[in-house]
């Protein structure tokens, strides 16, 4: 692409970079003890390029855009190292200076638009306020922001201007925070996971739109996205964090296709990419934890992890090794990284049975909203066989979830003749009404284990009541059973008598997952069960999930918005749009052909990390 | 899955940069904690010194107290002075004495009462919040209908429909907070009964009064307990307040509320004391309470 900038495009250019970060360190104070979240960070990015930070939650990254803007918790503080946004020093700015900095020279978008509007004020009132605190007048600044509103492709303008922000979309809300953040034309936009919280489609919607204002404006993008598909099609150059340094950095192209450092390597074979199955090789995971932030670090921060760690490596800092494309890395081994292999074992193809284990006939939900009937689904038509997984897709308001929870009992479904079958015999409607055996057959992974695990019982507690609720185990026994579902999920005894928020996200998911499991279910719903997980945790989720329907021969109906996770897992597909299933069918058989128009639309959406193009759009 | 995944699960939690807190270890860990915050409030140093005095007063009233507060002995309506630190009431009572003895009663009945009054409301409050549905929209009615009436009045209604023993002012106390703790369980319910480890329970099958009493209760002790001690203030200031109307503890006990009520006449005559030091007593109670409440709330909302 031609606005790809390079490092020695930027060496020979006069201008100065947007955003110049040097040896920066950042520490938080926690409980009196100044703990170090960033340990010497250094990047620069040009005018008008890209830059995206990518690492494993805890790394440092989010902290390091913040600090870019100075924004500090009341407990952290920058206590060496510079940061210059187009030659202006933030770290020695007096307050007034700062806000003036950050009126005009640079704006943040965050994850959640919806914490970046005033939910009291109509939308007109607050894109008009970004201008007028920039000196402009009332009629001015009201053409100004429709302007703006255009600018991000919003259709209506002049009557998203008249409405209150819960009367928009996530993705309506994301634009017109943009258009916030591009009033002042800033020389530097940091974007901290802005399409996290968003559909497929609508991710690929915002994410063309921010590379078209690029173009348009030449302002420099920090971008922050824990998707490194996001990150692949968005940035330029890449830098890798851990532990609070810098590890690797290169352009986007190089580090996907040819990374140098073991940590990046570990981070993508994590991915299910490149149409990988789970019959071709189990996913390889990182062992080990990252360096909690504050501890002191070997000489290269990643030896407790590496596969290719050697005594040089516990004793001796590693150099950074430039090579001439401008990829960097710091390792003593960016040499010998052909010793890394990706692992081997497979899970074994197991047989599924042509035995339907539950079934939804003609199973219809209409939801009744001020007089208004909503149709959530129609007429869905859906079988389990024993140990198959089905891949759920759709984006959300498509009825995915409502299937989901009218399978479990948790909604009746439409009283017009549908139902829903377990081994051929028909189920009561409500979870409350149904048999023993019914309600044991179907359990659920949640999405959010904060939210699905009650944070006042321990895990023992949470395991041992599903136990004694659901089988006929009871007393000594189902201390026994606790002890064995925890064996078979990696949880050791220690986490058994802790409680969830003492958990990491992993094994708070993994808790979730014994839950579900330890009434000996099924059919296992699982919603969502790895999109808020980094990608390492998530390849040991998957790898268990694999493994455990392997073992126990449980269906899933695996809900998710990850293409690469649900081609890796699924036996079979079901496309949903608006409560409807539009396209039903073997996972390599839609991969290699959607039939429906739909599909194809929804699959070419997703920004993949594999290939080098990077224009696509939902339009076709 | 070999070794190295194992591993993975162990060692410390998640460093999550944006966490501020260190996720804290043991439970009886956050337990000191919260004690250890609350103590440094002066606020909480404040109410508590107070309240232990009014304590020690309740528990120990003949021995702290220089005379009989019953014996009307001395000459009446005497100035403060050192013999009469407070003064003598209209009966010649010594009022330092009366203030004294009148702690046992307010500190026998209020937190009786705020306990009684919290408990009907948290299992209203549950009800109306688990449930939902007409019963919430019902009881939500008669709550409001309820907050609407005049505290004092229906105080006054049932005293003397009941008659007045201390029991009955417990009643009528703990009746009265019940719809307004109802109102603040409930809308944690409403917040807990969104979550999905409810649904997760209701999937096991298990029966609802579990989920509400085992299940959400545990989680919301928090609110709970900031109300507890909110209403403990509120239920000495009532409690005083219908004593002053004449309807607390009967007579002729030396509560605070009948000891202003008696006297509060004499002011025109310019004898402040009898009503002054017995009004003093009420506010720096209700005053050493709130502090407490307040420290309690800041500490339990993460300040």
């Amino acid at each position: 692409m031609s606005e790809t900038t390079t490092i020695d495009d930027l060496a020979s250019t006069a201008t100065p970079p947007a955003l110049e970060v040097d040896e920066l360190r950042v520490s938080y104070t926690v409980r009196g003890v100044d703990r170090e979240v960033l340990r010497g960070v250094s990047f620069r990015i040009a005018p008008g390029e890209a830059y995206g930070l990518v690492g494993e939650s805890g790394c440092g990254k989010s902290t390091t855009a913040y600090a870019a803007l100075r924004y500090m918790p009341k407990n952290g503080k920058i206590t060496s190292g510079r940061v210059l946004v187009n030659n202006n020093d933030v770290v020695n700015m007096s307050t007034r200076e700062l806000q003036h900095f950050r009126a005009t020279e640079a704006s943040m978008i965050y994850q959640d638009p919806v914490q970046a509007l005033n939910p009291t004020l109509k939308i007109g009132k607050q894109i008009t306020e970004c201008f007028t605190i920039l000196g402009h007048s009332k009629s001015e600044a009201a053409d100004l922001a429709l302007a703006g509103l255009k600018q991000v492709h919003i259709a209506a303008p002049s009557s998203v201007m008249e409405r209150y922000p819960h009367q928009l979309s996530g993705g309506m809300l994301q634009r017109v925070v943009i258009a916030m953040g591009l009033a002042k034309d800033p020389r530097l936009l940091v974007l901290d996971e802005p399409t996290t919280g968003l559909d497929a489609t609508v991710e690929a919607e915002v994410l063309d739109l921010v590379r078209e204002l690029r173009r348009e404006s030449d302002a420099a993008v920090l971008l922050i996205a824990h998707n490194l598909g996001v990150i692949r099609t968005m940035c330029d150059r890449v830098g890798v964090m851990y532990a609070g340094k810098m590890v690797e950095e290169a352009t986007a192209d190089t580090l996907f296709s040819a990374p140098k450092h073991p940590y990046t390597i570990g981070l993508l074979n994590a991915i299910p990419r490149l149409g990988l199955r789970k019959t071709d090789r189990a996913l390889a995971t990182i062992p080990g934890n990252m360096p909690p932030i504050g501890a002191d670090l070997p000489a290269c921060v990643y030896e407790s992890r590496c596969p290719i760690v050697t005594n040089l490596c516990r004793t001796v800092r590693p150099p950074v090794v430039e090579l001439p494309n401008g990829q960097w890395t710091r390792c003593h081994h960016s040499d010998k990284l052909d010793e890394i292999v990706e692992l081997e074992a497979a899970v074994p193809v197991h047989e599924i049975s042509s035995e339907q284990v539950v079934q939804l006939n003609q199973i219809s939900k209409t939801f009744r909203q001020r007089n208004n009937d909503v149709p959530a689904l129609v007429s869905v038509d859906l079988g389990f066989a024993e140990g198959e997984t089905l891949g759920l897709v759709g984006e959300s308001g498509s009825g995915k979830s409502t299937l989901a929870k009218t399978m479990l009992g948790v909604y009746g479904p439409d009283d017009d003749g549908g139902t829903i079958t377990l081994d051929g015999r028909p189920m009561k409607a409500k979870a409350t009404d149904r048999r023993n055996e019914a309600i044991q057959a179907i359990q659920m992974v949640f999405q959010n284990p904060d939210s699905a695990l009650n944070r006042a019982w321990t895990v023992r507690r949470i395991l041992r009541r599903t136990v004694t609720q659901l089988t006929d185990i009871k007393g000594a026994d189902a201390d026994k059973r606790v002890s064995e579902i925890a064996e078979a999920m990696r949880l050791s005894e220690r986490h058994l008598d802790m409680r969830p928020r003492q958990l990491s996200g992993g094994l708070k998911q993994r808790v979730a997952i014994a839950r579900a499991f330890a009434g000996d279910p099924r059919v296992v719903v699982c919603d969502e069960p790895t999109s808020a997980l980094d990608v390492s945790v998530q390849a040991a989720i998957l790898n268990l999930l694999a493994t455990l329907q392997r073992d126990e021969k449980t269906s899933y109906l695996f809900i998710t918005h990850d293409i690469g996770v649900v081609r890796y897992l699924a036996d079979r597909i079901a496309v949903m749009y608006v409560g409807r299933i539009m396209e039903r069918g073997f996972t390599d058989d839609v991969f290699n052909g959607p039939v429906h128009p739909y599909t194809e639309a929804l699959l070419s959406a997703v920004p993949a990390i594999d290939g080098t193009s990077r224009s696509y759009s939902t339009d076709g | 899955m070999s070794s190295p995944e194992t591993n993975n699960l162990e060692g410390p939690v998640s460093a999550d940069v944006q966490k501020k807190e260190k996720p804290i270890t043991e439970r009886s860990i956050a337990r000191q904690e919260n004690w250890r915050l609350i103590r440094r409030k002066p606020g909480f140093i404040i109410g508590a010194v107070i309240s232990a005095i009014w304590l020690a007063c309740g528990i120990f009233p003949n021995q702290i107290a220089p005379f009989d507060p019953l014996d009307y002995r001395v000459d009446n309506n005497q100035s403060p002075s050192w013999t009469n630190l407070f003064g003598t009431d209209r009966g010649g009572r010594d009022v330092f004495s009366r203030v004294i003895a009148g702690a046992t009663d307010v500190l026998k009945i209020a937190p009786l009462a705020a306990l009684l009054g919290v408990m009907g409301g948290v299992i209203l409050g549950m009800f109306m919040g688990y449930l939902r549905g007409r019963f919430d929209t019902v009881a939500s009615r008669i709550v409001e209908s309820f907050l609407s009436l005049p505290v004092v009045l229906l105080g006054l209604l049932a005293v003397t429909t009941l008659g007045n023993s201390n029991w009955v002012v417990i009643g009528v106390v703990a009746t009265l907070f019940t719809p307004v703790v109802a109102r603040t369980v409930r809308a944690a319910v409403l917040a807990e009964r969104e979550l999905d480890y409810v649904t997760s329970a209701k999937l096991r099958g298990e029966p609802g009064w579990f989920i509400m009493f085992r299940e959400i209760l545990p989680n919301i002790t928090g609110p709970i307990i900031v109300e507890l001690t909110v209403r403990i203030g509120y239920a000495v200031f009532t409690v005083a307040t219908l004593s002053f109307l004449g309807a607390g503890p009967p007579p002729p006990s030396p509560d605070w509320g009948s000891q202003v009520s008696d006297s509060y006449n004499s002011l025109i005559s310019g004898y402040w004391w009898s009503t002054f030091f017995p009004a003093m007593a009420i506010a720096s109670l209700v005053i050493a309470v709130n502090l407490i409440a307040d420290s309690v709330q800041s500490v339990l909302d993460g300040q």
